[in-house]
């Protein structure tokens, strides 16, 4: 990874395929660096909020709220940052409230493609340079994507829009947006991915679009729950013969035969990804948890400094 | 109560919906699969490009046409078809253009169509157009050919609402009535090019301008004015679509891992089509960590175990403990699997059906059938 250490930059983007863990990690890495000393904004794009509850703090809406000290977390929203976005051009509230307001002007608003990815973007890229006092509003700013697809529609928002406006101020908001997200100095864009066959494929793939049509500076691969390796296979062998004796030793043997294949089949997509994507990788375990909360993005967070505390 | 496949007996139209990530192509080919060998003549769609499905079904590809799974395929996995499955993936922006085609008055319409920006944008990346798409190309599988069965899988949608609710956010799109109050004097004009600036020259299209760029805006008013007259045509079809599915013949499946993240969005979902009065055939929980204790009662520990193992042999050092704790574990997954399970069921109408965790992954035909035997 050239640049700064993942935790130095003033931008972490977090994505990957739905359901590989990207809140959990995107919470784990705010967390480290709240730890730090750093005041901490993790942003979430129009979801359902999952950070603040995995914190323990109750969901923060469209308005930015202190979940644990130093770090913030607020649910971003076409609505709300359409308002905001609209309120900093127009300068004035009368003037907003008299256009925006207008039913049919939102209505109209709706319907300019990517306008919502463009403005939702611009309060997230907002926050990050904002300063206070003279000094930035945030340390770090870290934004629990979409899925895949979804991320890359959004972050390739400025580009389109570079390409297709002419001058005005959109091209010029989108032309800021760009320069940030393309930063090194600043920004990285990290891949969670599980060890299993489609979210690996969906990360090879995801990597080749964010070196090829994204262009922004790339952080780390994080490699999801992770089984270990608990039996060699000759081991395997002799227990999967002591699968149908009577409990508990025939069902502890299944369930050793059934988590060393899958930690051999999880082994095998892991060091797929692992070989295909040439980034910096953080290897994180299968939790055994009743409840994913706060213990769960303290574990992982600890996984993540021991992956990530030589390297970066 | 019955199996999924009982639900879907009477069926001409399944379509499988929930989260992503959670097998819900794997199991919409299982569903076609299945009818397939029971004597049907089914097409399953699938929106992901999954070339692994391609793979499965012994297909080079699949691309935007019906590919029909060839016999020795079937052989060589040791089933006799009594009917046929045939497969296909939606192409978004292919089914877009076809579209247009078909409402389009004449040529020169459709290509200025197919050059503007905005339907470039439209077509391609507009979030809820591949929910649309989907549903488009429903309606014309299933009133175009004569299949018994076509099962559609369903994109993974960010919310769960888009998939409802996409025609009817992109039909205001096309049909939208603001941009035609504000951009009417431009459209009128039919000279596009010379009244540019002049956006209706009020207040509000002043400001928006300032907003977004006048270019923009000539885009938008361009598309709408190729758009004008189409407007009704799809409309009318939008509503022939939405009809279609609300038919007795249709029945959703609900698909869902036993996450809870997945089970809220399934339950979300099932809300939703209930409260459209969607005909429900039944839910899925894939990949669901088995029971393997039972009896139930405490779990065993490393100093039960031990004699156990040694008395058979196995003398490896830690291994006792090593089991032990994975049972523990496992039976904490297990349990924590159950629980969502239950709570997906206990809200869902229709048939139920839990398919344990495969040991390994679909790859084939056999595989699918295999899958298929929980439905």
């Amino acid at each position: 990874m050239a640049g700064p250490s993942l935790l130095d930059r003033r931008l972490l983007l977090v994505t990957g395929k739905g359901g590989v863990g990207k809140s959990t990690v995107s919470a784990a890495l705010a967390l480290l660096a709240a730890r730090a000393g750093k005041r901490v904004l993790v942003c979430e794009v129009n979801a359902r909020e999952r950070v603040a509850p995995l914190l323990g703090a109750p969901p923060a809406g469209p308005v930015i709220r202190e979940a644990l000290p130093g770090l913030s977390t607020v649910n971003v929203t076409p609505q709300e940052s359409m308002r905001e976005y609209g309120l900093m051009v127009l300068k004035f509230r009368t003037i907003y409230d008299a256009v925006f307001e207008n039913r049919l002007v939102r209505y109209f608003l709706k319907a300019i493609p990517s306008l919502a990815e463009l403005v939702m973007l611009g309060k997230i890229l907002h926050e990050t340079r904002a300063e206070e006092r003279g000094r930035p509003r945030w340390d770090l700013v870290v934004v629990d994507a979409p899925a895949t697809g979804h991320a890359v529609q959004l972050f390739r928002v400025p580009a389109v829009l570079m390409d297709t406006v002419p001058a005005g101020p959109l091209r010029r908001d989108a032309e800021w947006m760009r320069d940030l997200l393309l930063d090194p100095a600043k920004t990285a864009l990290s891949i969670v991915t599980l060890p299993e066959e489609m979210p690996v494929n969906e990360s090879i793939e995801l990597d080749a679009q964010v070196r090829e049509v994204l262009g922004i500076p790339r952080g780390v691969l994080f490699v999801n729950a992770l089984p270990e390796i608990r039996f060699p296979p000759a081991e395997r062998e002799r227990l999967a013969s002591l699968e149908a004796e009577p409990p508990p030793l025939g069902p502890a043997a299944r369930a050793a035969v059934l988590q060393a294949r899958r930690a051999e089949e999880a082994g095998h997509y892991a060091q797929r990804v692992l070989a295909a994507v040439d980034l910096p990788a953080a290897v994180l375990p299968l939790l055994a948890l009743d409840h994913w909360g706060l213990e769960a993005v303290e574990r992982i967070a600890e996984a993540i400094e021991a992956g990530l505390g030589s390297r970066s | 109560m019955g199996t999924i496949v009982d639900s879907l007996a009477g069926k001409r139209i399944a379509v499988c919906v929930g989260p992503g990530g959670v097998g819900k192509t794997t199991l919409a080919a299982a569903i076609g699969l299945k009818r397939a060998l029971d004597g049907g003549r089914v097409l399953v769609c699938t929106i992901d490009p999954a070339r692994r499905l391609a793979a499965a079904l012994g297909l080079e590809s699949l691309g935007n046409f019906e590919a029909r799974v060839p016999a020795h395929k079937f052989a060589a996995a040791g089933l006799a078809p009594r009917g046929q499955l045939h497969a296909m993936m939606l192409d978004v922006k292919r089914t877009w253009d076809d579209l247009i085609a078909r409402h389009a008055p004449d040529r020169h319409r459709q290509e200025r169509i197919y050059q503007n920006r905005i339907y470039q944008q439209l077509s391609s990346a507009l979030a809820g157009s591949q929910e649309y798409m989907a549903m488009e190309k429903l309606y014309e599988l299933a009133t175009e050919r004569d299949y018994d069965l076509v099962v559609l899988d369903t994109p993974p949608t960010a919310h769960a609402l888009d998939f409802l609710e996409a025609p009817d956010r992109i039909l205001d799109f096309l049909g939208n009535e603001t941009a035609r109050l504000l951009l009417a004097p431009a459209l009128g004009a039919g000279k596009l090019g010379l009244r540019l600036f002049q956006l209706g020259g009020s207040y509000i299209a002043r400001t928006l301008a300032r907003f977004t760029g006048s270019e923009v805006l000539r885009d938008l008013a361009e598309f709408m004015a190729s758009f004008q007259g189409m407007y009704e045509g799809f409309k009318n079809r939008a509503a022939a679509v939405r009809a279609l599915l609300a038919q007795p013949d249709v029945g959703f499946v609900i698909v869902s891992s036993p996450g809870p993240l997945s089970v809220e969005e399934a339950l979300y979902f099932h809300e939703h089509l209930h409260a459209g009065a969607m005909p429900i055939a039944g839910v899925i929980a894939n990949r669901v960590t088995p029971d393997l204790w039972e009896a139930g009662g405490p779990l065993p520990g490393a100093e039960a175990l031990d004699p156990l193992l040694s008395s058979r042999g196995e003398i490896a050092p830690g291994l006792a403990l090593r089991l032990a704790r994975t049972l523990a574990e496992h039976q904490a997954f297990a349990r924590a699997d159950a629980r969502e399970v239950r709570r997906l069921f206990a809200e869902v109408d229709g048939a139920r059906a839990a398919v344990p965790r495969l040991e390994s992954d679909v790859h084939d035909l056999s595989g699918l059938a295999r899958l298929a035997a929980w439905l």
